[in-house]
């Protein structure tokens, strides 16, 4: 169980690679999509699976969704593949500035292997992570107010950077 | 540091690094922002679980919400540089070139 949690935390490394690294933005959004999977597979393991449901729904069935069909307009019509020699090498690259890096600040000490985890609060059976979300509704009352406020206030934004027409420096036309 | 810490701290730093080598598209430099906030994602929600403080928890719950208003934004502006420039070439956004 050790091992496979290791290979899923491997994998979201590997994923996140793939988005750093990509040929064509199709690419990076495969890799953002294997990344979150073995996230959330991460988090399943530790216990808090409310929190990794959350993001499979918020992030891949909504922000990646949009990402999707907006790479769609994007992208090119006839994208490299993993193939090509730069895409190797940028990845290669980073690669070896990350690992040289934490060789040398002494970051990587490869004996220990697992968090610890907890299910339970002391004499109530109650679930770590949905008695903490429960906290956002209750005492974090303010700050669920300020995160609805700015969702409502990110539909104006977007709004108004899309129209444009000649108000604003990116419709300049 | 344990194998699985290391994980997401490099993740944090590969994407990093590949929003700064962002190459043909705004949407490559979009893409690794996203993966920043992902690799900021799972820690934080690790984070109630290895201090058993679940009070904690709101906090990644906070985060997505601020990371979709985030998203939203930079494909609104996606989408503009698209319908100004044609694309979303990056060479395109030169109006600060002298």
């Amino acid at each position: 169980m050790t091992y496979f949690v290791i290979f899923l935390g491997v994998c979201f490394m590997l994923g996140v690679l793939a988005v750093a690294s990509n040929p064509s933005p199709y690419y990076g959004v495969v890799g953002l999509v294997v990344a979150s999977v073995m996230g959330c597979g991460w988090l399943v393991s530790l216990g808090v699976s409310f929190v990794s449901l959350a993001l499979f729904l918020v992030y891949l069935g909504g922000m990646l969704v949009v990402f999707v069909y907006s790479v769609s307009l994007a992208a090119d019509p006839y994208p490299e593949a993993w193939g090509d020699w730069r895409v190797v090498g940028y990845g290669l690259g980073f690669i070896l500035v990350v690992f040289v890096g934490a060789v040398l600040g002494g970051f990587v000490d490869f004996w220990k292997a697992g968090v610890v985890t907890v299910d339970g609060g002391g004499v109530s059976f109650v679930r770590l992570d949905f008695s903490g979300v429960a906290v956002f509704y209750s005492w974090g009352v303010g700050l669920f107010l300020v995160a609805g406020w700015g969702l409502l206030l990110v539909l104006f934004v977007v709004l108004e950077l899309v129209r444009g027409l000649s108000r604003g420096a990116i419709r300049a036309v | 540091m344990s194998p699985l810490h290391f994980s997401f701290y490099s993740a944090f730093t590969f994407s990093g690094l590949g929003l700064a080598f962002h190459r043909t598209h705004l949407i490559s430099a979009l893409l690794c922002l996203e993966s920043m906030m992902l690799s900021m994602f799972i820690p934080l929600s690790i984070w109630p679980v290895e201090n058993q403080t679940p009070s904690f928890t709101l906090v990644p719950i906070l985060m997505l919400a601020f990371s979709a208003c985030e998203a939203g934004t930079g494909l609104a502006m996606l989408v503009a540089s698209a319908r100004t420039h044609g694309s979303d070439h990056l060479h395109n956004l030169n109006l600060l070139q002298c």
